[in-house]
C-alpha cells in the first residue's frame, strides 16, 4: 500500500458490526457510502448515489442478473454482485461501480476495501474531500 | 474524519424553482388493500365484500406483467420509518418528497382505488367503493382542506350516474384538485362518460387520466394495440397509447364541443407522443372533416385548449438537446410535470428538463398545472 492510499484509509470499525446482506450507510468525512458484507465474506463499498439521476443506490436490493443472452434463454449470474437502483432499477457492479449492460458509459463510485485483524478499511476518501 | 451511521436523504440537487412546484401526481399506497377503508362501507358491501374474502394489494399484475421490482412499482427507498410501503403515510410523503423538492402542492390519485372502480369490483360495488376511497382520503389523510397533498376524487366509471353523484358529493371539498376517472375499454368520446364530464364541468374540476395498472390484463380494462404483451417491459412500453387512442376519440368525437369548459390532464402516458398526434389529427382532420363534422376547428386548437399532459415518464435521449427540440415542438404550454412517487420510474424536479430556459420551466412545472387543476 503507497503512503498516499494508506493516509486516505479510515477505519470503519470492526467487522461484526457489519450485518452479512445488507447494506451499512455511513458518512465518510464528505461522502455517503454504502458499505455491503456478502454472505461469502466480500466486503464492497459504494457511493450512496446512483450517477443516473441521484437516487439512494444502497437503499436497492443486492442480488444477481440475468445476464445477455440468446432469445427465450434465461442465464442467471453475478451472484451477490449486483446492486439494483431503487428508481430506475439500472444495476451496478458492485466490484467496479460499472453500469451493466446498457451500453451506459456512467460508474457508481466504489472505494477499495480491507479487513484486516476484524476491522474494515476503506480507502479513498480524504477527509476534506467535497461531495 | 468523521464516519458516522446517519445518513443524510440523498436525493439529488434542489430545484431552483423550489417552493413552488406542483407535482400533478403521487400515489397513495393502502398497505391492507381494500380491507383499510373497509370502516367507511355500508354495512352490506362490507359484508359481501368480506363473504367473498378479497383484497387488493400494490398491483393487479400477474407474474407475466409483474414488475421486476418484487411485483410491485413501489420503490424500495420510499419505504416509511415503520416499515410500510412507500406512500402509505402522508406525514412522510411530505417529509420524503414534497419538503426536500421544494413542491408546493402534490396531487394524489390512488391507484388501488381506479383499479377497483375500472375493473377489479362489480359495477355496484365499485361506487360503494369510490365513496369509501374518497372519505378514507378526505378523513385519515386529511386531505379535505388545500395542503400541501391534493387529491383525485375516483369516480365509478362503470356506472357513470353514480359516478356523477359522486362528483356532486364531494366536489366542492377544497382539497379536491380534479376527478381521477379511471379508463374503462370504452374510449373517452363515447356517450357512456358524458354524465361524468358533465359533473366535473359544473364543479370546476378537471377530469384527470391515470393508468390503474388493468390495462391489458383485465377484460373491460383499455387494450393496448397489436396484441397482448409478454414481460412487464413490452407492456410499459406501451401503454402510451391508451393515451393516444383517447386523446383522439375525445377530439374527435365532439365531447369538447359538448362540454366546452371540461379539462382534461393526462397523466403518467408521457407526452412524447402527442406531438404525432397533434400533426396526424390536423392533417386527418383538413381531409376528412365530412366524416366529424361537429369538429369545428383544428384539433390542435381543441389539445391546446382543453388538454395538458403529464411529463413523466420524461423520455431520455443520449443528447438532452433532442428532448429540448421535442418539448419546444410540443410547446411547453401543454405539459405539466410530475414525480410519480413513489414509483420506481419517477422523475424528480431537480433533475428533469434541466436543458431549458427558466421561463418555459416555470410554465412547465407551476403555471401549467396551476391553470388546468383546482388548487
Ligand atoms: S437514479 Fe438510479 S437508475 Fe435512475
Amino acid at each position: 500500500m503507497d503512503a498516499r492510499a494508506d493516509q486516505s484509509t479510515t477505519d470503519l470499525g470492526p467487522l461484526e458490526e457489519f450485518p452479512e446482506g445488507a447494506f451499512r450507510v455511513m458518512r465518510v468525512g464528505k461522502r455517503e457510502i454504502g458499505v455491503y458484507r456478502s454472505s461469502s465474506g466480500e466486503v464492497f463499498a459504494i457511493a450512496n448515489f446512483c450517477p443516473h439521476r441521484g437516487a439512494p443506490l444502497c437503499k436497492g436490493p443486492v442480488g444477481g442478473t440475468l445476464i445477455p443472452s440468446e432469445p427465450g434463454e434465461l442465464v442467471y449470474g453475478m451472484d451477490g454482485d449486483v446492486v439494483r437502483c431503487p428508481w430506475h432499477g439500472y444495476e451496478f457492479s458492485l466490484h467496479t461501480g460499472e453500469c451493466l449492460f446498457t451500453g451506459q458509459r456512467m460508474r457508481a463510485k466504489t472505494y477499495p476495501v480491507s479487513v484486516e485483524d476484524g476491522r474494515v478499511r476503506v480507502s479513498g476518501i480524504k477527509s476534506g474531500e467535497k461531495k | 474524519m468523521t464516519v458516522m451511521d446517519k445518513p443524510k436523504r440523498a436525493n439529488g440537487p434542489k430545484d431552483p424553482l423550489a417552493g413552488d412546484i406542483i407535482d400533478c401526481d403521487i400515489h397513495s399506497v393502502l398497505p391492507g388493500g381494500l380491507k383499510t377503508v373497509f370502516p367507511y362501507l355500508d354495512r352490506a358491501t362490507r359484508q359481501r365484500l368480506e363473504t367473498k374474502g378479497v383484497g387488493v394489494g400494490h398491483s393487479a399484475l400477474s407474474p407475466r406483467l409483474a414488475v421486476p421490482n418484487g411485483g410491485h412499482a413501489i420503490r424500495p427507498d420510499a419505504r416509511t420509518p415503520d416499515g410500510g410501503p412507500g406512500g402509505s403515510d402522508p406525514d412522510y410523503i411530505v417529509e420524503d418528497l414534497i419538503e426536500p423538492h421544494g413542491i408546493r402542492a402534490a396531487v394524489c390519485t390512488c391507484i388501488q382505488a381506479g383499479a377497483l372502480a375500472t375493473v377489479l369490483a362489480g359495477p355496484d360495488e365499485s361506487v360503494a367503493l369510490c365513496r369509501a376511497f374518497n372519505d378514507y382520503h378526505l378523513e385519515e389523510w386529511k386531505l379535505k382542506d388545500a395542503g400541501a397533498i391534493r387529491y383525485a376524487a375516483v369516480v365509478p366509471v362503470q356506472i357513470p350516474e353514480e359516478a356523477a353523484k359522486e362528483i356532486e358529493r364531494i366536489g366542492d371539498e377544497p382539497g379536491v384538485a380534479a376527478i381521477f376517472m379511471p379508463l374503462l375499454n370504452i374510449p373517452m368520446g363515447n356517450r357512456h362518460y358524458h354524465p361524468i364530464y358533465a359533473a366535473a364541468q359544473e364543479k370546476g374540476l378537471p377530469i384527470l387520466l391515470h393508468v390503474t395498472g388493468t390495462e391489458n390484463v383485465y377484460h373491460g380494462s383499455p387494450v393496448i394495440a397489436g396484441g397482448w404483451p409478454e414481460s412487464y417491459a413490452e407492456r410499459y412500453c406501451s401503454l402510451s397509447q391508451v393515451g393516444e387512442a383517447n386523446l383522439i376519440s375525445l377530439v374527435f368525437s365532439g365531447v369538447l364541443e359538448r362540454f366546452p369548459e371540461l379539462k382534461v390532464l393526462f397523466v403518467e402516458f408521457g407526452c412524447s407522443w402527442v406531438l404525432p398526434t397533434m400533426w396526424r389529427m390536423d392533417k386527418a382532420w383538413r381531409g376528412v372533416r365530412f366524416d366529424v363534422p361537429w369538429v369545428k376547428r383544428s384539433p390542435i386548437d381543441y389539445v391546446n385548449e382543453h388538454v395538458k399532459l403529464s411529463t413523466q415518464p420524461l423520455d431520455e435521449p443520449a443528447d438532452p438537446a433532442q428532448l429540448k427540440s421535442l418539448v419546444e415542438l410540443i410547446g411547453d404550454h401543454l405539459l405539466c410535470f410530475a414525480t410519480d412517487y413513489p414509483h420506481w420510474d419517477n422523475d424528480m424536479p431537480g433533475q428533469s428538463l434541466r436543458m431549458l430556459s427558466d421561463d418555459s420551466r416555470r410554465r412547465i412545472f407551476v403555471e401549467n398545472a396551476q391553470g388546468i387543476l383546482r388548487l
